[in-house]
């Protein structure tokens, strides 16, 4: 439950940005390269668990980070190259931002595809349902791992918000006046990309993506001062779903689809009061 | 040290810079200087390398050759309006304050100081009353003139405009035409502004860098306008009038 909620928040709170900077696709873009990368992880092409577990003495087996560390890794690694890869459209004439995320996207599922059909372990469809992830079942583990990952990302957005702020409101002129908007730029959008892949890793691509956009939507469309889009974003990201889960339970639904539905609902109902009151 | 020339203390100096992006080189032995005070007007058709010499100067991208000398100078940059839509909901006073994060240091949060800089920056361009409007919900003309506040939060040695008049309408169009020449005479400040707006450009200005596709011309509005390179410039014929001491610039047919 407190898990579903950490990353609801860090889905919501990055999604803010995400939705104003225009560039929702790239949210698309790196949940299916954080996907990919934890495909990458089951080829077993690099045993970096055993590589630590030597490292730190310790029985990579009977250690819960140690035995999730691989999947962890590489979706971090596959979004961290999403970003670099991304970060090259920045104003680049021959090369248009969404042509970039959408060649991005769709070489991310091809890749996972193969990734898995290459596995020398398991079923496909038993990776495939990893690959997912659940808000249900976010463990001690992961609960730890988002917590820090919240901390890291609202830590730097909190420490360099004026660099931050100012890039995404006017790149050109931040530059004009001495700020290095590229760096800024990276360090944002490897932010954005960190935060995005842990949490598809642990609460798959459908939940992330679906509260990166929805939530910071809604707040946009409601809130009349930049504090008050954070707060409200963050507001539904925490509260819809552990409700969810709720519902889930009572339906005999699946978890992460009751609560993009959920968020969806809510989208719905202040969008037709927004347009009824105008 | 700044550089002196025939009584006019020069501010930047261009030494045969050539200007362009990797091998495209836009234009060449550019040989200018910038005089503190100076109002300049920059024209010349699209690609003939207006933007790219801004950038040039501003120092967002380097010259290909050349040396230019500009003594640590603040540049105060009122980009064009239409490139700053933002979704989230900025008020006035954020937008202005912006200016001053290039002088604060990484870590630092504006101080009292910086407040009293943008207050005084939104009451020069006639806005003070606007400091907790929504940015978006403005008009063009006061969205330009936050723009130009901004800039002077800087407290700009040199303030550039890029054509702050697009797509505003007439009673916007030259209120900020005139707020712009107001900064430069009441404020001392040395303006560049760019516009494709030759008649605009002649009646405010008092030197000309006039731009065509790989030359370029610069000095005294009355010796850089003529109908001659005008026409050169824009391939086309082009009459220039002085009605009541105005330049009145239109196309032959």
């Amino acid at each position: 439950m407190l898990g579903s909620i950490v990353a609801g928040v860090i889905c919501s709170f990055l999604g803010v940005f995400v939705v104003s900077q225009r560039v929702v696709f790239l949210g698309a873009a790196l949940t299916q390269a954080a996907i990919a990368g934890v495909a990458f992880s089951f080829l077993h092409l690099l045993n970096l668990e055993q590589l630590l577990a030597n490292l730190f003495g310790v029985q990579s087996i009977n250690d819960s980070f140690l035995h999730h560390f691989e999947h962890t890794f590489f979706s971090l690694l596959f979004a961290v190259i999403a970003v670099l890869i991304f970060s090259q459209s920045y104003k680049q004439k021959f090369l248009t931002t969404d042509g970039l995320l959408g060649l991005m996207f769709v070489v991310a599922i091809a890749l996972r595809i193969i990734f898995i059909q290459k596995s020398p372990i398991a079923e496909v469809a038993e990776i495939e349902s990893i690959l997912k992830g659940d808000i249900l079942f976010i463990g001690s583990q992961e609960f730890y791992t988002l917590s820090v990952i919240l901390t890291i990302v609202l830590t730097i957005f909190y420490l360099f918000k004026k660099q931050l702020k100012f890039v995404t409101f006017d790149a050109d002129t931040a530059a004009a006046h001495g700020i290095n908007d590229r760096l800024w730029l990276l360090i944002f959008y490897l932010t954005v990309g960190i935060g995005i892949s842990l949490t598809t890793r642990f609460v798959g691509d459908v939940f992330t993506f679906a509260f990166l956009i929805i939530p910071a939507s809604i707040s946009i469309m409601l809130a009349k001062k930049v504090a008050n889009v954070f707060l409200y974003s963050i507001l539904i990201g925490a509260i819809i779903p552990p409700l969810a889960i709720y519902f889930a339970f009572e339906l005999d639904v699946s978890s992460g689809p009751t609560a993009v539905v959920a968020v969806f609902i809510l989208f719905l109902i202040f969008f037709l009061f927004k347009k009824i009151k105008k | 040290m700044k550089l002196t020339n025939n009584q006019e203390e020069t501010i930047v100096k261009f030494t045969n810079v050539s200007i362009g992006y990797g091998r495209n080189v836009i234009l060449k032995n550019i040989n200018l200087s910038i005089e503190r005070n100076d109002f300049i007007g920059i024209v010349g058709p699209n690609g003939s390398g207006k933007t790219t010499f801004l950038k040039t100067l501003l120092g967002n991208i380097k010259p290909l050759a050349g040396n230019i000398r500009k003594d640590n100078l603040v540049f105060g940059y009122v980009p064009q309006r239409d490139v700053v839509q933002p979704l989230l909901p900025y008020s006035v006073h954020d937008v202005v304050m912006m200016g001053r994060y290039s002088l604060l240091g990484t870590f630092k949060s504006p101080k009292k100081e910086d407040e009293e800089i943008v207050n005084d920056s939104l009451k020069r361009v006639g806005i003070a009353d606007l400091t907790l409007m929504n940015y978006n919900s403005l008009s063009g003309g006061q969205r330009q003139r936050v723009l130009i506040a901004r800039a002077l939060a800087v407290k700009p040695d040199i303030l550039i405009l890029d054509e702050p008049t697009n797509g505003l309408d007439t009673p916007s169009h030259y209120s900020v035409l005139n707020l712009v020449s107001e900064l430069q005479e009441k404020s001392h400040l040395t303006v560049l502004i760019v516009s494709h707006l030759l008649t605009d450009v002649a009646n405010l200005v008092k030197k000309l860098i006039l731009f065509e596709a790989g030359n370029y011309q610069f000095g005294l509005i009355e010796d850089a306008l003529s109908e001659e390179s005008l026409a050169k410039t824009y391939s086309t014929n082009i009459e220039i009038k002085k009605i009541d001491g105005k330049y009145l610039i239109t196309s032959k047919h």
